[in-house]
């Protein structure tokens, strides 16, 4: 009986290992392959670098990774802070509300989750270059907003409704007008899903690339995905520096995820419900 | 101590009416405790009056000043919640002092305000504790506390007691009662325990299905209930109610022949109850402590013990007495309680004898309003 | 019934639903303007032929319709979105919910070391993700290549993605790579929703092992497999970014998936009238798996 919850174990613990591994490998080969000189990636496809080189890293610098990290860093900036306060507002009216006219507004923002933005390239292009708005990373904020208000409402809304009403109740007494009920009170208490919700977004607007891709066609605007795919053609021999540039695109993320694990995990468990 | 007063109260949703049309008006200073089945409309009351829920038509009057449709912080009241409803980002003190806070008055004036109320709640070595770090006791006086520094014309309390252990709860009663004594404050109480509605009221609001059944001082409501919701309400174990029929009547005489029973009752009606007819189908009831040791003059019963609850020095006794039952009781078997006020040594199936002494009987016609009441013994 | 609180525009009820009113403005604004006009417009536009600078729309009724679907590329298109949604959903949501499983019961050691770099490339953009793929599979200096040299056997002629037959394969090991960390989590997290006192309850009514399983695990995660299976198939129909960068729909438009070839059509043949119509064709096909997905995880 031991030995063979023994062997089971260990069967298990190999299943794991198998699959740890195969996920490691390739983000290994991104940092092994962004110290290697050109010559080893073409000589030595398996061998580990020779010398810590930053050469890469320099190289990928010069042509213009810092300018993408930037916009990058602005772009999911104000992207999540505009996700976050509009979807909590919006949600929170939405579920102390009770009339069906409200309930249909909550759909109707919900099924905004339904449409991918592949389907509404052509008209997003339109409506954009129409407003001039080409171009421009405060433009791009506006769409990934857009965006990302559906599923954070969802989000926020689940917690709202869940939220102790005698909290609320109380504050009124206490005489918090209906805004400072929610600025005073509930917003204060809404840490865990605040932090869920805009880490997730953040990750999303970081790597988005196919609005990236449409709207921002001049470098010098381009965040990290798009920017880093357009250097393609012209630098394509350059292995690696484009994995140095992919993993200076890489690092903040998996540094985030390590470090708010737990976030991820809550906002995922919430799409169960 | 301001009055607090209900005039004809109706509160309805789209599909049902919680609340039907009450009035009632609390004096300066009274304790009032609405007591009602779940769903009876008490809470929804108790909730109206803090603002927190809009009536449908009526009035609500705090010392003539109609707050009707004032802000729930307008109207001069506060409201301890059931489950205490503290802020658990602010510390005790925090909480005690927002609602003065919000008020926009001075730091020093909250202060002070909190700490006279800690003072009279002796939570002072609590205050800058968070409530996550108090027991449910200490969250419950903080609670109170939070009321108290508002100072307000009318205290409400939504079963505030209901989250606590028998122990802490049976110690905030009577912990209720002294704050009541200090502060003279006019209170509104909701509860459906009729223990804490008996021991703290000024008078008891007795609610059911969106109406007021009585309103009276808990020895009135207790020993004239004006009819058998009432009766059956309070007390504990439930008033034993035995169905019978007029077989005779004359003058303010009348005669039943109860079921179960071979002897007739001759009972006198109260002088304002108007006589039933010959035939009509009546209640009795009978309190589980008026079965008698048997004394000449009553009636005995021959049963069996069913069930024996030792409750230490007191006994209860569910008796099993053939065709005499109590009927509307919660357990569907019809054993009669009876209430010995000293320990009993009987077990299930034993034989019993129940005297019943005929004076003891309530008597309500066939709507349930009362018809007599028995004299009370001082 | 009348209200006696509705006393005018000042009302204290009135200024409630202003305040609400302005709350709520933003975030409809944004989901109308950006999403929920653009895909009436994209229906609408679906009906007309123009280009990116034109402001000259021809109506062409269904005609855009009619051109997908006598244009072969097109249905590659949809038959390789459909190869990567099955796939994906076998691939992905079995071996998230057998890892899960795994994580949940069978092992405890190292537990939380598997599950956080399991979940990484989660987190890792689909750019990169594509680009160190393209990299191991690279004919040349891939590491691939040189691990199946090594071993003795001959690596595809055309390349790993340059070879049809191969491509959308790798695709599919891509995808899985990526996604099934999040597959996992999702299961782990239905997995330990899951009360210890109900498999002691089953025990004690004599189900163990797979009758346990049957009766209250599945029951348990049943909504989460649901949400799970329609997160990858909808993220198998929106598929782009992967496609684009590792193969760009080629070679010959093999690989071409709706997305690319809607964004080729559109924005390198200038055919946005077309690109509208197979948008529309995807939109439907997402709308739908939403009204699924919604109806599903309401039941239970």
């Amino acid at each position: 009986m031991t030995s063979r919850y023994r062997l089971v174990s260990i069967g298990l613990h190999l299943v794991m290992s198998v699959w740890t591994l195969f996920v490691l490998a390739p983000l290994c080969l991104m940092f092994v392959a962004a110290f290697k000189s050109q010559a080893d990636i073409f000589t030595r496809p398996l061998g580990l670098p020779r010398t810590l080189s930053f050469a890469a890293f320099e190289r990928a610098w010069g042509i213009g990774i810092g300018g993408f990290l930037f916009n990058s860093v602005v772009v999911t900036a104000l992207s999540v802070t505009l996700i976050v306060v509009v979807s909590a507002l919006a949600a929170y009216v939405l579920a102390r509300a009770s009339s069906r006219r409200m309930q249909a507004l909550y759909l109707l923002i919900v099924a905004g989750f339904a449409v991918p933005v592949q389907s509404v390239l052509v008209p997003l292009y339109q409506l954009v270059s129409a407003a001039g708005l080409l171009n421009s990373q405060i433009a791009i904020v506006i769409p990934y907003a857009a965006y990302g208000i559906p599923f954070t409402t969802m989000l926020f809304y689940a917690f709202f409704l869940e939220f102790p009403r005698e909290l609320e109740e109380a504050a009124r007494l206490d005489g918090c007008s209906r805004f400072q009920v929610f600025w005073r009170i509930v917003l204060p208490l809404s840490g865990p899903v605040v932090a869920s919700a805009a880490i997730f977004q953040a990750v999303f607007n970081w790597n988005e690339f196919i609005l990236a891709l449409m709207l921002l066609t001049e470098t010098r605007v381009r965040t990290l995905p798009v920017g880093i795919y357009g250097l393609i053609g012209q630098y394509s021999a350059d292995w690696p520096a484009l994995m140095a540039g992919l993993a200076i695109a890489t690092v903040p993320l998996l540094i985030v995820f390590v470090a708010a694990q737990r976030h991820f995990v809550r906002s995922m468990s919430g799409l169960g419900k | 101590m301001p009055s607090l007063q209900i005039d004809t109260v109706v509160k309805s949703y789209d599909s049902f009416t919680a609340i039907k049309g009450v009035s009632f008006t609390a004096e300066p200073g009274e304790f009032i405790v609405m007591v009602g089945p779940s769903g009876c409309g008490k809470s929804t009351l108790l909730r109206s009056i803090a603002g927190l829920e809009t009536i449908t038509s009526g009035a609500i009057r705090i010392d003539g000043r109609d707050i009707t449709h004032a802000e729930p912080s307008d109207r001069g009241v506060a409201m301890v919640f059931q489950n205490y409803a503290l802020y658990p980002h602010m510390t005790v003190a925090e909480n005690m002092g927002f609602a003065l806070k919000m008020a926009g008055r001075p730091k020093t004036e909250i202060a002070a305000a909190v700490a006279k109320a800690a003072k009279i709640l002796r939570i002072e070595e609590h205050l800058h504790k968070t409530p996550k770090q108090l027991s449910g006791g200490q969250k419950q006086r903080v609670a109170i506390g939070r009321a108290i520094t508002r100072a307000p014309d009318v205290f409400l309390f939504d079963e505030p007691l209901s989250n606590l252990d028998a122990a802490l709860r049976s110690q905030m009663r009577v912990e209720l009662g002294r704050l009541h004594a200090e502060l003279k404050a006019t209170m509104v109480y909701v509860t459906h325990d009729q223990t804490e509605a008996m021991t703290m009221a000024t008078r008891i609001v007795v609610m059911n299905a969106g109406l007021i059944e009585q309103v009276g001082s808990p020895l009135d409501l207790y020993n004239r209930p004006r009819n058998r919701f009432v009766a059956g309400f309070l007390g504990s174990p439930r008033m034993n109610f035995i169905k019978g029929r007029i077989v005779a009547a004359g003058g303010r005489t009348v005669t039943i022949m109860a079921e179960g029973l071979t002897m007739p009752i001759q009972l006198q009606i109260e002088p304002d109850a108007d006589v039933p007819a010959v035939g009509d189908v009546v209640t009795l009831g009978l309190r589980a402590e008026t079965f008698g040791t048997g004394a000449p003059g009553q009636i005995a019963v021959p049963a069996r013990v069913a069930v024996v609850e030792s409750l230490g020095r007191e006994t209860l006794i569910y008796a099993d007495a053939g065709n005499l039952r109590t009927f509307d009781s919660e357990s569907q078997d019809g054993y009669l309680a009876a209430h010995r006020s000293s320990q009993v040594m009987l077990r299930p199936g034993d034989p019993l004898t129940l005297s019943i002494d005929p004076a003891a009987f309530y008597l309500f016609d066939r709507n349930g309003e009362t018809l007599r009441f028995p004299p009370v013994s001082s | 019934m009348t209200d006696v609180t509705q006393q005018g525009p000042l009302s204290p009820r009135g200024r409630r639903d202003m305040l609400s009113g302005a709350m709520l403005l933003p975030a409809l604004a944004l989901v109308s303007l950006f999403i929920l006009a653009p895909a009436v417009y994209a229906i609408v536009g679906s009906f007309f032929e123009f280009t990116i600078t034109s402001r000259n729309w021809v109506f062409v009724g269904f005609g855009n319709y009619v051109r997908a679907a006598g244009d072969p590329v097109f249905w590659t298109a949809l038959r390789n979105n459909a190869f990567l949604i099955v796939g994906s959903a076998i691939t992905q949501v079995g071996l998230g919910t057998i890892l899960a499983a795994i994580l949940d019961r069978g092992v405890r050691r190292g537990n939380a070391i598997y599950r956080t770099i399991i979940f990484m490339p989660v987190v890792v953009s689909s750019i990169a993700v594509a680009f160190v793929w393209i990299l191991i599979l690279d004919p040349n200096v891939g590491p691939l290549n040189a691990i199946v040299k090594s071993l003795g056997m001959r690596p595809p002629k055309l390349g790993w993605l340059g070879d049809p037959q191969i491509s959308l394969w790798m695709l599919l090991v891509i995808a899985a790579w990526q996604n099934v960390g999040f597959q996992m989590i999702l299961v782990l997290a239905g997995l330990q929703s899951i009360p210890k006192e109900l498999y002691e309850a089953a025990a004690l009514d004599g189900a163990k092992g797979l009758r346990a399983f049957r009766y209250i695990t599945l029951p348990g995660i049943r909504n989460v497999l649901i949400v799970g299976t329609l997160i990858t198939v909808v993220g198998g129909l929106k598929v782009f970014d992967l496609v684009f960068v590792t193969t760009g729909g080629g070679p010959a438009n093999a690989t071409q998936v709706l997305g690319t070839y809607s964004y080729l059509q559109a924005f390198r043949l200038g055919n946005m009238g077309y690109a509208n119509a197979m948008s529309v064709v995807l939109l439907a096909i997402a709308v739908l798996f939403g009204w699924l997905q919604l109806r599903l995880s309401r039941k239970a």
